[in-house]
C-alpha cells in the first residue's frame, strides 16, 4: 500500500510532460515567450491608429517594471518584430503578421467557447489569453475549420483569416444586423435623394441607436429610440451602422412572461443564446413569426411546457427568457401579428 | 480551463458512431431511414424488417446505428436506421452521422418518417433530406394518432407538394407498411419519377452569394444532383463537405450519379480516377466559397432555418384536409393537469414509483429463492457429482464447479428475477408517456445542480441495474447533462446491492430494536442508505457541473410526447430481450472469471496459507481504519465484476480465515446462511454494528461493477470520464467510511 502510494507520488512528480517537474520547467520557458507575444499584441492594438509605443506605456500595460519593458522592446527589435521610431517602437510587417495570428487565435478560441461550451461570457477572455500562446498554427486552422471558418468572434469583432487578412469592420450595412442586433447609425447614403428622404422621414439620423426587431422578404422592422418603424428592404442598403448596444426605452416581452393559456408570436431569439442551445431552439421551429402558447407548468413551477408547432416542449425559464415575443392581445386563433403600433415607411414618405 | 484541457476538448477527433450490425447479408439496394426523434421511426424500422429493436415513447432512442434486411418483389433491401435528428446541419454527432450517410453512403432510397401530428417540424427535416437526395419515400406515420387528435393530413396533397411518394401509415398496427415496401421497391427499380420540392429563395443577398458558389460547384461537378445544397454547406464552411471537395469524394458522387447505382464503398475506383482532377477544381470551388463568405449576414444560419420553416408551414397548410379542425385532446390535457399539478403531481409520482419498487422487491423474492434452490443447492451438488463420477481431478472440479459455476449461478439467481419484473414495469410507464412527465416535474431540482430532469429516470433505472441506467442516459440529448447522469448513476443502489443492504440491516440494525419493531427499523435503515445515495448523487452532480464539466455544452429541451396506450406483450418481450437478457449476459461474462479468481486465491497456497489469507492479513489494517476489515476489502476487490457475490464471498472468506470452520462448505465455495447463522458467524469473527453500518455505506459508495465501468466506457468513449466515474464514488466511500468509523469510535470511547 505504502509502496503503491510512493510509486504514484513519484510518477506525479517525474511523469514526462504531465508531471510536476515538467510543469515547472515549462512554466519558466513559457513565461518568456508569453511576455513577448503579449508585447507584440499590445503594439498591434496601439499601432492601429499610427502611434508608436514607449517603454513606459508597455510597462503599464503588461504590469512589469520599466526596465523590463525596455528590455522586452529591445528583444522585439532584435528579433525583427519591431523597429525603433523616435522615442518609441512600431511593429514591422513580420511583427504585424505575428500579432494577427495571435488575434486570430484569441478570437477563434472565444468563438469556440461561446459556440461549443457552456462557459459564461466573463470567462472566455482568460481562457483565450492562455490558449493563444499555446496553440500551434495547424491547431488554430483546424479549430477554424471545425467552427465553420467563423468571420466574427462573439463580441462581433472580425477574426483575421489564416492568410492574415483583417477585414475592416467598424461599419456594416443595416442588412447585416440580425433581428435582435443593435447598432449606432454611422452612415446614411444620400443617393438617390428620394431614398435618403425616406430614411430621414423614418427617423433614421446619424448617431442614433437602433435595433432590428424583425425582417421579412419585403420590410425590416426597426426600433429607433423606442419607436417602431417598418423600412422597405430596398432602403436597407443605404444605412451603415456600427455595432453598439441599444437600450430599449420600454420593456421587451419574452416567452417567459407569458401566462398559462396565453400565446405570442416570436420576434427573435436573443443573441446571448448561442451555439447548441440556439440551434436546438431553431430546429424545434422557434423562428420569427412562430406562434407559441404556454400550456403547462411543471409541478415545481419551472420548466413550462409550450406548444411549439403542435409539439409540447418543456423549456426552462432562462431559455424562455431568450425568446423575444409579441404577445397576442386576444386569445383568438388569428395568426396575424399585432401591427397596430407599426408605421410603414410608405405612410411616412 | 487550462490550455491542455482546452486543446483536448476543442480539437479532439470527431466521434465515430458504432455500427450495430449482427450479420452481413447479400442485398441489392441500400435504404436509409431518417426522421425526427419520437416519430415512431424505430417502430417503422421493426415493422419493415421484423426485428425487435427497443422502441420507447421518448425522443432519441437510436444512437448506434441499427441495420436490418427486408425483401419486396424479389429484391433484397438493406435498411439502415439513422439517428433521429431534428435537422441535418451537422451540429451534433447524430446529425453528422445521419448527414454523412445520406450524402456519402449514397442510399438508393431514403425513407423519411414524418409524424402526421407535428407536420411542420418534421417537414423541416424532410426538406433538408430532399435537398440532398431526390430519391425519397415519405412515410407519413402515426396516422392513427392524428385521427384521434382530429388532425386531417391529405397524403395525396402532401405528395404533390413534396414531389415524392407519400404513404400514410400507422407502424404500430402495421398499417401502410406493405405500401412503404412497395414504394421503396418501385423507386429503387427506377419506376418512380420524383420532382423534389426545393426550398424557395432566401433574401437577395443570400441568394446572390449562394448562386455564385453554386455556379462554381456546377462547373466543377456538372452531374451533382444537390449543387445548391453543397453550395450552402460550403458557404457554411462545413469541414466534412470541404474535405469531400478536396479529396475527390464529391467528384465521385457527381460521376456516379446514375439511377439505381450499385451500393459501393465510398472509396470506389471511380473516385480514385477522378481524384487527380478533383484536387485542382476542388480548390477553385473552395476559393470561391471563402471569398464570398464575407458578404453573408452574421445570422445566415438562422435565416436558412427560418426559410425552411416558411416552406414547411406552406406545405403543411396545403396538405391540411379541408373541414377537419385540430381538436384539443382533452384526455391528454386532463391527465397532464393531474400528473404535473403542484398538488397532485408529486404524490402520484411517489405512489407509482413506490408500486414499481414494491412489486420488484416483493415479487422477486419467490422466484429468486426458487432459482437459488435449483441452481445453487441442487444444481451445484448435481454437477459436482457428475464431475466426481467422470473421475475429474479435484482441482478441476473445484475450479469449474465451485468457482466458475457457482459465481455465475449466484448472479443469475439474485439478478434475473428483479430485473425481469422491474424493467417491463418501467417500460410500460415509459411507453405510456408518463416518464417524460416525471422528468418535467423533477427538472427544477436537477437544474439547481446543473443536471437534466431526465436524470431522475436514469437514476430510477439505476436502481434496477447501473449498467442499464448508464445506457438509458441516451435519452438525454444535451452533452453535459448526459455526462453528469452517466458519472453519477452508480449512486443508485442497484439490484446486486439490495440483498447486502437488506441482510445487514436485518441482522445488525434490526437486532438493536425490540423484536416487534425490528422489521420496520431495518427497512428504514435500507431506505436511509438509499436516500444517502440520492443525496450523494445530487452532491456529485453539483460538484461535477461546477468543476470538471463546467465548460461542457448544454442544449436543454424536454419534449412531452402525447400519451399512448402501452402494448403489453410487445413491452414484455422487448424489455426482456433488450434490457434484462443483455444486462444479464454481460454480468455472466464478468461473474464467471470472478468465481474462478475467488476459488484460486482460496485454494492456492503460498507458504502455509492461501493467497486469500495473506491478502486479508494485508488489507486488515486499512479495513479497520475504515470501520471495515480485510475480508470485506478483499471481497470487494475480487467481486468488482458483480456486486451480487459480495456477501457469499465475505462469508466464504470469513470461514476460511477465521473461527468456526465447520460452518463452511469448503475453501472457495460461496454459500449463504439464514440471517441468524450469518449474525452468529460474523459476530464471532469480530463484526460490530459499526462494521455493518460502514459496510452498508461502502456498498453504496464504491466503484461501479466492471459491467458498468465497461458500459460507461462504451457510452462515453473516454478513458477520462470512465476513470472519474470509477474513482469518484470510491473516494467518497473511503472518506465517508473513515469519518463514520473515527467519529463512532470517538463517541463510543467517551
Amino acid at each position: 500500500m505504502v509502496f503503491a502510494a510512493g510509486v504514484v507520488a513519484l510518477a506525479g512528480v517525474f511523469w514526462p510532460q504531465r508531471g510536476l517537474l515538467a510543469l515547472v520547467q515549462r512554466t519558466r520557458r513559457v513565461t518568456e515567450r508569453v511576455r513577448i507575444e503579449d508585447a507584440v499584441k499590445y503594439l498591434f492594438h496601439v499601432g492601429e491608429d499610427g502611434s508608436v509605443v514607449r517603454p513606459e506605456a508597455l510597462a503599464g500595460a503588461l504590469v512589469v517594471r520599466e526596465s523590463a519593458a525596455r528590455a522586452l522592446l529591445a528583444r522585439l527589435v532584435e528579433a525583427g518584430l519591431a523597429r525603433t521610431e523616435g522615442a518609441g517602437v512600431r511593429l514591422t510587417d513580420s511583427g504585424r503578421r505575428d500579432a494577427l495570428r495571435l488575434v486570430r487565435t484569441h478570437r477563434l478560441v472565444e468563438q469556440w467557447l461561446a459556440d461549443r461550451t457552456g462557459m459564461a461570457p466573463g470567462e472566455w477572455h482568460a481562457v483565450a489569453e492562455d490558449a493563444e500562446h499555446e496553440l500551434t498554427r495547424e491547431e488554430v486552422d483546424r479549430l477554424a475549420a471545425r467552427l465553420g471558418q467563423p468571420r466574427f468572434d462573439p463580441h462581433g469583432d472580425p477574426i483575421p483569416t489564416a492568410t492574415g487578412e483583417l477585414p475592416i469592420n467598424d461599419r456594416v450595412l443595416l442588412g447585416a444586423l440580425a433581428p435582435g442586433e443593435a447598432g449606432l447609425i454611422a452612415h446614411l447614403e444620400d443617393e438617390p435623394a428620394d431614398s435618403y428622404a425616406a430614411l430621414l422621414a423614418a427617423g433614421l439620423t446619424l448617431g442614433r441607436t437602433l435595433v432590428v426587431r424583425a425582417r421579412d422578404a419585403r420590410a425590416v422592422d426597426l426600433e429607433i429610440d423606442g419607436t417602431r418603424v417598418s423600412l422597405p428592404r430596398l432602403l436597407e442598403a443605404g444605412v451603415s451602422v456600427q455595432r453598439a448596444p441599444y437600450t430599449p426605452t420600454h420593456h421587451q416581452m419574452t416567452l417567459a412572461d407569458l401566462a398559462l393559456g396565453q400565446s405570442g408570436t416570436v420576434l427573435a431569439i436573443d443573441l446571448e443564446c448561442r451555439g447548441a442551445q440556439r440551434r436546438r431552439l431553431l430546429d424545434l421551429g422557434v423562428v420569427p413569426g412562430t406562434r407559441i402558447a404556454a400550456v403547462l407548468r411543471s409541478a415545481a413551477g419551472d420548466p413550462v411546457a409550450y406548444d411549439i408547432r403542435h409539439a409540447l416542449i418543456g423549456l426552462r425559464r432562462k431559455q424562455a427568457a431568450w425568446i423575444l415575443i409579441d404577445p397576442d392581445t386576444t386569445d383568438t386563433d388569428s395568426t396575424d401579428a399585432d401591427t397596430t403600433n407599426t408605421k410603414t415607411a410608405a405612410e411616412l414618405v | 480551463m487550462s490550455p491542455s484541457t482546452f486543446r483536448g476538448q476543442a480539437l479532439a477527433h470527431d466521434t465515430e458512431l458504432v455500427q450495430l450490425s449482427s450479420r452481413t447479408e447479400r442485398f441489392d439496394h441500400l435504404v436509409a431511414l431518417a426522421g425526427n426523434p419520437n416519430t415512431g421511426k424505430s417502430t417503422v424500422f421493426n415493422a419493415l424488417t421484423g426485428l425487435r429493436q427497443h422502441t420507447g415513447n421518448w425522443p432519441g432512442k437510436t444512437v448506434t446505428r441499427a441495420e436490418g434486411y427486408f425483401a419486396a418483389g424479389g429484391t433484397r433491401f438493406k435498411l439502415v436506421d439513422l439517428p433521429g435528428t431534428y435537422s441535418l446541419q451537422a451540429a451534433s454527432d447524430d446529425e453528422q452521422v445521419a448527414r454523412d450517410m445520406l450524402l456519402f453512403g449514397r442510399p438508393d432510397v431514403t425513407v423519411v418518417v414524418l409524424d402526421a401530428t407535428r407536420l411542420e417540424r418534421n417537414l423541416n427535416l424532410a426538406l433538408q433530406v430532399l435537398a440532398i437526395t431526390p430519391r425519397v419515400v415519405v412515410c407519413l406515420n402515426l396516422m392513427d394518432e392524428a385521427r384521434r387528435h382530429g388532425i386531417g393530413v391529405d397524403p395525396v396533397a402532401l405528395a404533390q407538394a413534396l414531389g415524392v411518394p407519400v404513404i400514410a401509415a400507422s407502424a404500430r398496427s402495421g398499417e401502410g407498411i406493405e405500401a412503404v415496401r412497395e414504394a421503396v421497391r418501385a423507386m429503387a427499380a427506377g419506376e418512380t419519377i420524383t420532382t423534389p420540392y426545393r426550398v424557395p429563395r432566401f433574401d437577395d443577398t443570400t441568394e446572390a452569394t449562394i448562386a455564385t458558389v453554386e455556379e462554381a460547384v456546377l462547373s466543377a461537378y456538372p452531374e451533382l444532383p444537390n449543387s445548391r445544397w453543397v453550395a450552402l454547406r460550403l458557404l457554411n464552411a462545413d469541414d466534412r463537405v470541404e474535405a469531400a471537395v478536396q479529396n475527390g469524394e464529391l467528384a465521385a458522387l457527381s460521376a456516379e450519379r446514375l439511377p439505381a447505382a450499385q451500393p459501393t464503398p465510398v472509396a470506389s475506383a471511380a473516385m480514385l480516377e477522378h481524384g487527380a482532377v478533383a484536387v485542382e477544381t476542388g480548390n477553385d470551388v473552395l476559393a470561391v466559397a471563402s471569398a464570398v463568405r464575407w458578404q453573408l449576414a452574421t445570422d445566415f444560419q438562422d435565416r436558412i432555418t427560418e426559410g425552411i420553416y416558411r416552406s414547411a408551414e406552406a406545405i403543411a397548410a396545403s396538405a391540411q384536409l379541408a373541414g377537419v379542425r385540430r381538436v384539443r385532446f382533452d384526455l391528454d390535457r386532463t391527465l397532464d393537469r393531474w400528473l404535473t399539478s403542484r398538488v397532485t403531481g408529486f404524490p402520484i409520482m411517489v405512489l407509482l414509483l413506490g408500486i414499481v419498487f414494491w412489486l420488484t422487491i416483493a415479487g422477486a423474492n419467490v422466484p429468486s429463492a426458487m432459482l437459488g434452490t435449483l441452481l445453487i443447492e441442487h444444481g451445484h451438488a448435481w454437477i459436482s457429482s457428475l464431475f466426481v463420477a467422470a473421475g475429474a481431478p479435484d482441482w478441476l472440479r473445484g475450479f469449474l464447479v465451485d468457482g466458475v459455476y457457482l459465481a455465475t449461478a449466484w448472479v443469475i439467481a439474485v439478478m434475473l428475477p428483479p430485473m425481469a419484473i422491474f424493467f417491463p414495469l418501467f417500460t410500460l410507464l415509459e411507453d405510456f408517456g408518463y416518464l417524460p412527465r416525471v422528468a418535467f416535474n423533477l427538472d427544477s431540482m436537477f437544474r439547481r445542480v446543473g443536471a437534466h430532469g431526465k436524470q431522475a429516470l436514469t437514476m430510477c433505472m439505476g436502481f434496477g441495474c447501473n449498467a442499464a441506467g448508464v445506457v438509458a442516459t441516451r435519452v438525454i440529448d444535451s452533452p453535459r447533462e448526459r455526462l453528469v447522469a452517466i458519472i453519477t448513476n452508480n449512486f443508485s443502489l442497484c439490484n446486486g446491492r439490495w440483498p447486502t443492504q437488506i441482510l445487514l440491516a436485518s441482522v445488525f440494525v434490526g437486532a438493536l430494536a425490540p423484536p416487534a419493531l425490528a422489521g420496520l427499523v431495518s427497512a428504514s435503515a435500507v431506505v436511509g442508505v438509499t436516500l444517502v445515495g440520492v443525496a450523494a448523487m445530487f452532491l456529485a452532480s453539483w460538484l461535477l457541473t461546477r468543476t470538471v464539466l463546467r465548460g461542457e455544452a448544454t442544449s436543454f429541451s424536454l419534449e412531452l410526447p402525447p400519451y399512448r396506450p402501452p402494448r403489453l406483450w410487445q413491452t414484455l418481450y422487448t424489455s426482456l430481450v433488450d434490457r434484462t437478457l443483455i444486462v444479464l449476459w454481460r454480468a455472466i461474462v464478468f461473474a464467471a472469471p470472478a468465481g474462478a479468481v475467488i476459488w484460486l486465491i482460496s485454494n492456492v497456497n503460498i507458504g502455509d496459507a492461501s493467497i486469500a489469507e495473506h491478502l486479508v492479513g494485508a488489507f486488515n489494517p486499512v479495513g479497520l481504519l475504515l470501520g471495515l476489515n480485510g475480508v470485506i476489502l478483499l471481497a470487494y476487490l475480487v467481486a468488482i465484476p458483480a456486486n451480487e457475490i459480495v456477501i457469499p464471498t465475505v462469508l466464504m472468506l470469513t470461514v476460511l480465515t477465521g473461527a468456526a470452520p465447520e460452518a463452511g462448505a469448503g475453501a472457495g465455495v460461496m454459500f449463504e446462511l439464514d440471517a441468524a447463522g450469518v449474525g452468529t458467524l460474523l459476530r464471532d469473527n469480530g463484526w460490530s454494528t459499526l462494521t455493518a453500518a460502514c459496510l452498508m455505506l461502502f456498498s453504496l459508495l464504491h466503484n461501479p461493477c466492471s459491467t458498468t465501468i465497461y458500459t460507461i466506457y462504451r457510452e462515453t468513449g473516454s478513458v477520462r470520464w470512465t476513470t472519474l466515474a470509477t474513482l469518484l464514488p470510491l473516494v467518497m466511500g473511503v472518506v465517508v467510511c473513515f469519518l463514520v468509523a473515527q467519529i463512532w469510535r470517538l463517541l463510543a470511547g467517551m
